[in-house]
């Protein structure tokens, strides 16, 4: 009560003061000018707010850094506030001039973190959230959003698998794998909207990128969290004058490693010498060479505009980019832009916050990497090309270079999110929102094969071939929200709760037909082709929905700024779970401790933070297939009625499973949050626990008595740990030179602990599909209890003089590949989880230079090396085969067979990135700063593996571990590139 | 207080959509599918699910997947899909399938247990469906509803039939998930079971006719009992020589109808193999297509085509240069006999319509890529100057080659439309034939000399008949086992009538040497077993 009677009275001095002061302001003013620069470079800056303290006095700087204000009498002191830079207060000299030399805030952008609805102080955060902002960015030229982050954030794995491939997405990962299912990323969240769509990104455009790793953090969002939460910051207008930023950059590509086959040289005196037995057809080809665009440039421009004051900002940029693949015809043309107010009203009590984005983008799909493996193995003493120079075509196989030729694959994409916020300040503490979003997603792919393209010729007979699709993807998302802030002597308490409906519906309907006359329709005239009457043309629609509903609220409470706690609870149900399941509990509970503020750590000077975190947090997963719970009846193709018209059968796709329900990730964690020598070494140490539950799965299911062979239901259980170290050290700082050093390092088990329940019983999962020649199987199984992506195989036991395979069996016998049984003779021979993973920036700066080095690396893993398996084979003859057939398999003379002499260790370090830029010292009205920078990425790989890039390698989900050339279970192998880039800042 | 006061309104009002139950709606609306329940409200829809087990049977009764034709031919003595240089080796599929050394997990018998219990889930799914529904709810009359009903049951019995062939001792379900875990039955009671459901709605089935190509009938109920008398000795211990001559009978003499008037036996070798063969005056049942107006065409190109096929057949379907004829088998037929050129491709292959003038080119990247297509009866590395043969010493051109189903040209208006015959009338002949001999303790009877001479002689050019015709001196059994071989290559029938000789597990051909006695009945999917403790493995598999 004391102290409450001493905060009033403080309140009330403080307003006498200000009436004073006021009134004073009434009687004289007087004008006084000056200059704002920055500390750094001395630079002028244009657009610093400049305000009469305690008065709503206030102007701005001038493109030279000058103003000019009109001050009340009596006045002393001046506040400069400016974007990124820290609040400066200066008293008012006695002179007519006050300048002011304003530092940047490098922190400031830092001190908050983005959680999920609403934002937290770093300080305060009592889960693993790791939070990257724009500074820190990979600089290769993202063509992904999460490109920007790779490498960066401990526990979050993002693989390439398709190296500069413009038109894929990189695998993302949280820590671990989480479900059996193909949908393993996390959920993407962009301003406040709830599964958003990565297109609408552009690199220039994002403020930061906060991560939540863990299930106390995640819990808010409910059956969607189970993977992780990406939430995306993208920038908006400050207060300030209005600004102009202006960022490009071109890269080029340049092939860095190409599977080794023999050269058509190679090739030619290998049928000389009678090693290979074929007929020499006279040419020498380098198939690869000709599908590798050797112009590719790509090129992108972002302009940005921006600005705002107390009450209103508005951000608008608009950004052309035009991707190129190291491959022909595959490419990637885009454009688009994002506008951002926000505007205050209600006496600054209401606040309406507008976003609306937009992509625009044009791929070129003919090549995917996908067709290499044809053309690579294609034998080179043959020509793309016929004597009379038309293309040469054989029914087996297919002429690539004439494919990219003679036919289209283009897909155009536009999608727009608009999304608006409208936050209500009802009462002192408590805020009521509203969020509604909307994202509209609409493409369109068209293919056609000219009537003289192969497929045209070998598959329609010679009468093209036209294709058309359209879909159209609506999400819709509505979120009420509640606010309160209450701060009581040295409690604090923050509350958000709220309510949540989205809905989803996809719809889509594509069209093709063939037997045209001539090619000038192409795809634009779908009925001029001959098969509508003779029925062979084809066509589809569907149409999709579900609707997720939840009821969601956090508590944080903090005391004295060093016990914090926080709990979080989420009611979720989806249209998708059975009957029997449809609503689910998501709660979370997590808690920290600032040792650094108790007393006995006072004199530890040289802590300048220490955090300890607990939390434990319960998430699901309902990333699955709508309708999956309900008996379907599917078509079965047309057979005959008894009126001689065929018409279509229908029989139930599915089996029934009322009981579906979402997986259920419990996670404990356990984090500290340190910094040293006044923040000079800080970082992160998380140690996790994970059971996912309820794992959803295909399972075979009992044939009899059911109908289809497998059943979609919830039945495994995993479990992994790790974990999570990152370091942020300045190694070094003088006056011109700064050196620091930043490290995330994540080490990773997963086990799976269960395939069974009361009713299903699974001893294995087997995972991996070898494909290629001879139907090699999978090459992954992990038996109840084992680790996820055991390399399950046989064991090599040598070669008979005949160089035929021996392999081991169990009883340490050994026999050729038909006697080695599967379940009793194959092995645990390797695994294809990376064990460790670790990262590290160097960023050096000297001036106006800055230079850095990042280099990336797994290590701790196998990698089946199926280029080798497949092609480093006698058997593949007389398609062309690598060089190592004839020297590290010279012996083997006998079928394609999987086993570990073909298991390498994948352990790399890659250096990813280095960037060198120059900080242009303009001192000039017109702009404001200026940064020329250099890049090249994925320079060099330093690694024992063989085969292609093992970066490229999968290394999440359930099939990690397998290298491509051959293109089954969705693997598209695609060749390393180095690439190159210059780029552009300006800002006016 | 106030404050608090509003607070708490505030957040009631923020609250309220938990009370409004529109907030709270999670139906699914179904757009592009439709749920069982809603099903069977009208003719058209209780038809197509009467008839969506025919076109499954597709996948398992005819070759092209893992179903009950390739494992009963692959596993007998008249063909093999070899490993064929880098091809074919498909994980040791095929070549424990022609060794019997197959394993409780293999691929492809797992496969087939779930294409025919499928086909078994989609005949009671339909049955139980449209049995607990009044018939004037679908739309149909109480007739309709029987005849659908029996038709469902004797297709139904079909499947049995074929799962009792492979495995022997299986559960007998009728319904839908009830019990879960069905116990494994003896296979004396699931052959009991399929002879009551046969002889239970026979009555009901309607004689064969145009209206029921591709269908069951009386004629088709026939022919199942033809086959489980036949196989009866095998089966259960107890011979049904008579039942098997009473129901050929019943076929022979006309009493369930026909196709196209009354049943016959086809003049020529042709007839019942051309894209036109639903006019065959001796197919009794049929797996019909019909690739112009459905689209529902023939899978078994991929077994039998070499890569470049299409360019010999003058059309647009090539394979994987799979499944072939065993070195040896080509020779049985002797030169005079129709049956060797007119079903079987072997030797220099031509361009269609070239009339032997333009040579078939491999191509692919194979042993003779860019050489004349050549089929040879062996299985060696003749590239190579090899005389190894076994399983895994094919090349591209190895063996001679299936052609006696053909698709007809690209031009053809019935191209792609052939009918796969299930049941055809010379199969109850030579059925009825062997019953005859055997009931007479092995030896010929002149009725049996005269069943299988009449299929025979379509064979052969009249001038040699004479020659080739057999007498009750000449037909032995083990010459009917070689006869039968001869006309019915390719069909699928092969592992039955090996185990009816004897010869299944006891005989050698090519590299096959005799196996173990148990092997006569596949084993029980590891799989399954693992799911349902009630499923028996069969005797001499490891539990």
């Amino acid at each position: 009560m004391k102290r409450g009677f001493s905060f009033f009275s403080r309140v009330c001095l403080h307003s006498l003061w200000m009436l004073l002061l006021s009134l004073v302001a009434f009687s004289q003013n007087r004008t006084i000018t000056g200059r704002v620069t920055d500390a750094q470079g001395n630079t002028p800056l244009p657009g610093v707010t400049v305000q009469v303290k305690g008065t709503s006095k206030g102007t701005q700087t001038g493109p030279d850094g000058t103003y000019k204000l009109e001050i009340p009498q009596g006045s002393t002191t001046l506040v400069f506030t400016f974007v990124g830079y820290k609040k400066l207060e200066q008293p008012i000299s006695a002179s007519a001039t006050t300048n002011a030399t304003l530092a940047a805030d490098v922190t400031a952008l830092k001190d908050v973190v983005v959680v999920g609805y609403g934002t937290q102080k770093k300080t305060e955060v009592t889960s693993a959230i790791a939070s990257i902002s724009q500074e820190d960015f990979r600089q290769s030229g993202a063509r992904n959003p999460l490109d920007l982050v790779q490498g960066k954030v401990a526990g979050l794995q993002i693989t390439r698998t398709s190296g500069s491939n413009p038109n894929t997405s990189p695998a993302i990962q949280v820590r671990s794998a989480t479900t059996l299912n193909n949908n393993q990323g996390p959920l993407v969240v962009i301003d406040g909207i709830p599964n958003g769509n990565l297109d609408l990104l552009q690199q220039d455009d994002i403020e930061s990128i906060s991560v939540l790793k863990d299930g106390s953090a995640a819990a808010i969002y409910g059956t969607q969290a189970n993977a992780g939460v990406i939430l995306v910051t993208t920038k908006r207008g400050k207060a300030g004058g209005s600004r102009v930023d202006y960022n490009t950059y071109f890269r080029k590509e340049y092939l860095q490693r190409r599977p080794d086959f023999l050269s058509p040289d190679e090739y030619a005196a290998k049928i000389a010498s009678g090693e290979i037995v074929t007929t020499d057809r006279g040419h020498r080809t380098d198939f690869l060479d000709l599908l590798i665009n050797d112009n590719n440039l790509t090129q992108y421009h972002n302009l940005a505009f921006s600005g705002g004051n107390d009450g209103a900002n508005y951000r608008a940029s608009v950004y052309y980019n035009n991707m190129e693949g190291l491959l022909k015809e595959n490419g990637r043309q885009q454009y688009g832009g994002r506008l951002s107010i926000t505007s205050k009203g209600l006496d600054n009590r209401l606040t309406a916050q507008f976003n609306l984005a937009t992509n625009f983008n044009k791929a070129n799909l003919l090549t995917d990497g996908g067709n290499l493996n044809g053309y690579l193995t294609f034998q080179p003493t043959y020509s793309p090309y016929n004597e009379d120079g038309s293309w040469y075509f054989e029914q087996t196989s297919t002429n690539e270079l004439a494919r990219l030729h003679q036919q289209t694959d283009i897909l155009q994409q536009q999608t727009t999110s608009g999304d608006a916020k409208v936050t209500l300040d009802i009462v002192k503490g408590l805020k009521g929102s509203i969020f509604g979003s909307i994202i509209r997603d609409n493409l369109n792919r068209a293919q056609y094969a000219e009537r003289a393209s192969e497929l045209s010729i070998e598959q329609r007979q010679g009468g093209g071939y036209a294709y058309q699709q359209s879909e159209l993807k609506l999400k819709y998302a509505v979120e009420p929200t509640l606010e309160y802030n209450l701060t009581l002597d040295r409690h604090n308490i923050s509350a958000v709760g709220g309510y949540s409906y989205r809905y989803e519906v996809n719809q889509g309907f594509d069209a093709n037909n063939y037997g045209f006359q001539n090619d000038i329709f192409r795809e634009n005239n779908l009925n001029a082709g001959n098969q509508l009457v003779l029925g062979k043309a084809g066509m589809g629609s569907y149409k999709n929905d579900n609707t997720l509903i939840a009821f969601f609220g956090r508590v944080n409470y903090v005391f004295n700024d060093k016990y914090m706690a926080s709990a979080i609870i989420r009611r979720e149900g989806s249209s998708r779970f059975g009957a029997n399941n449809k609503w689910g509990n998501f709660p979370a509970i997590s808690a920290g401790w600032n040792v650094h503020k108790e007393s006995f750590l006072q004199d530890a000077a040289f802590i300048s933070q220490l955090k300890l975190r607990l939390g434990y947090g319960i998430t699901g997963n309902s990333g699955f297939d709508n309708y999956a719970s309900l008996v379907t009846m599917g078509t079965g193709g047309n057979y005959i009625n008894p009126d001689g018209v065929w018409r279509q059968t229908y029989g139930p796709n599915r089996n029934p499973n009322p009981d579906l329900r979402w997986e259920t990730k419990r996670e404990w964690n356990l984090g500290i949050d340190y910094g040293f020598f006044n923040g000079r070494l800080s970082g992160a140490l998380d140690l996790f626990r994970r059971k996912t539950v309820d794992v959803l799965s295909t399972f075979t299911s009992q044939v009899p008595s059911f109908v289809q062979r497998s059943i979609y239901t919830n039945v495994g259980s995993f479990e992994s740990q790790g974990i999570e170290l990152s370091v942020n050290a300045t190694i070094m700082e003088k006056k011109d030179f700064r050196w620091t050093t930043d490290v995330a390092f994540s080490n990773i088990s997963n086990k799976m602990t269960s395939f069974s329940n009361d009713i299903y019983k699974l001893t294995f999962i087997d995972r991996g599909d070898i494909g290629g020649y001879g139907a090699l199987g999978t090459a992954l199984r992990t038996y109840e209890g084992g680790r996820i992506g055991n390399f399950y195989g046989k064991r090599f036991a040598g070669f008979t003089d005949e160089g035929k395979w021996r392999f081991y069996k169990a009883d340490g016998t050994t026999g050729p590949a038909d006697e080695i049984s599967r379940d009793k003779d194959f092995a645990v021979i390797g695994n294809g989880i990376p064990k460790y993973q670790a990262s590290m920036t160097n960023t050096f700066r000297y001036k106006n230079w800055d230079l850095r080095v990042f280099m990336r690396g797994k290590f701790g893993y196998q990698i089946l090396n199926t280029l080798e398996m497949l092609y480093g084979n006698r058997q593949g003859l007389p398609s062309n085969v690598l060089r190592s057939t004839f020297t590290k398999h010279a012996k083997l003379n006998d079928s394609f067979q999987y086993s570990d002499y073909y298991l390498e260790n994948g352990s790399f370090v890659k250096l990813d990135e280095v960037t060198l830029g120059y900080n242009v010292p303009f001192r000039n009205k017109y702009i404001r700063s200026m940064r020329v920078y250099f890049t090249g990425g994925n320079l060099a790989t330093i690694t024992g593996y063989s085969g292609n890039d093992p970066d490229f390698v999968k290394d999440t989900g359930l099939n990690p571990g397998i290298d491509a050339l051959n293109n089954s279970d969705d693997r598209r192998s695609y060749l390393s590139s180095r690439s190159f880039m210059f780029g552009l800042n300006v800002s006016f | 207080m106030k404050r608090i006061t509003k607070i708490a309104t505030y957040a009631a009002l923020a609250l309220l959509p938990v009370f409004a139950s529109s907030c709270t709606d999670l139906t699914e609306n179904v757009y592009d599918q439709i749920i069982t329940d809603d099903f069977y409200n009208n003719k058209d829809e209780v038809v197509s699910a009467v008839l969506r087990p025919y076109t499954h049977a597709n996948a398992w009764v005819t070759p092209g997947q893992n179903g009950w034709w390739r494992l009963s031919e692959l596993s007998a003595d008249q063909l093999a899909w070899p490993q064929k240089g880098r091809h074919g080796y498909d994980g040791g599929n095929w070549i424990r399938l022609h060794y019997h050394s197959w394993l409780v997990d293999d691929g492809p018998i797992a496969d087939c247990w779930y294409l025919l219990w499928t086909g078994i889930g989609f005949c009671t799914t339909a049955i139980e469906n449209i049995e607990k529904r009044d018939a004037g709810s679908m739309g149909i009359t109480q007739a309709e509803k029987d005849a659908y009903v029996s038709d469902l049951r004797l297709f139904r019995a079909f499947h049995y039939l074929r799962v009792m062939d492979l495995w022997g001792n299986v559960p007998i379900v009728t319904q839908i998930g009830n019990p879960i875990n069905p116990p494994t039955a003896e296979r004396k009671d699931v052959f009991n079971f399929i002879e009551k459901e046969i002889l239970d709605h026979i009555d009901a089935a309607p004689v064969l006719s145009k209206s029921f190509i591709g269908r069951m009938s009386k004629a088709s109920a026939y022919a199942m009992l033809v086959e489980l008398y036949l196989n009866a000795e095998k089966w259960t211990g107890t011979p049904r020589w008579d039942d098997c001559i009473a129901a050929s009978n019943k076929l022979i003499n006309g009493e369930a109808g026909g196709m196209n008037g009354a049943l016959a036996l086809d003049p020529n070798i042709t007839d019942t193999y051309k894209p036109t063969n639903h006019l065959s005056k001796e197919i009794i049942f049929s797996i019909a297509y019909d690739f112009q107006v459905s689209n529902f065409t023939p899978q078994w190109t991929g077994d039998f085509y070499h890569f470049n096929q299409g360019l010999i057949n003058g059309n647009d379907r090539n394979g994987n240069d799979g499944v072939v004829v065993i070195p040896g088998v080509y020779t049985t037929f002797d030169d005079t006999d129709k049956r060797k050129k007119e079903w079987i491709s072997e030797g220099p292959q031509w361009k269609y319509g070239t009339n032997n003038t333009e040579p078939v080119i491999a191509s692919g990247g194979n042993e003779y890529n860019g050489e004349q297509l050549v089929f040879v009866d062996n299985i060696r590395k003749n590239k190579l100057g090899s005389t190894l043969s076994d399983m895994t010493q094919g090349e591209e051109n190895s063996g001679v080659r299936f052609n006696k189903y053909k698709l007809g040209p690209i031009t053809d208006p019935n191209y792609r439309s052939t009918d796969w015959a299930v049941y055809r009338l010379t199969w109850v002949y030579f059925a009825k034939a062997e019953a005859l001999m055997r009931k007479n303790n092995g030896a010929a009877t002149q009725e049996a000399v005269d069943l299988v001479n009449t299929c025979k002689q379509r064979a052969y050019d009249a001038e040699v008949w004479e020659t080739k015709k057999y007498t009750t001196a000449t037909l032995t059994m083990d010459e009917l086992l070689a006869e039968l071989g001869r006309e019915f290559i390719f069909e699928g029938y092969r592992r039955q009538e090996l185990i009816r000789w004897g010869k299944f597990t006891t005989a050698s051909w090519w590299d096959h040497k005799p196996s173990e006695s148990f092997r006569e009945l596949f084993a029980i999917p590891y799989a399954q077993r693992a799911l349902n403790v009630n499923l028996k493995q069969n005797p001499g598999y490891p539990n």
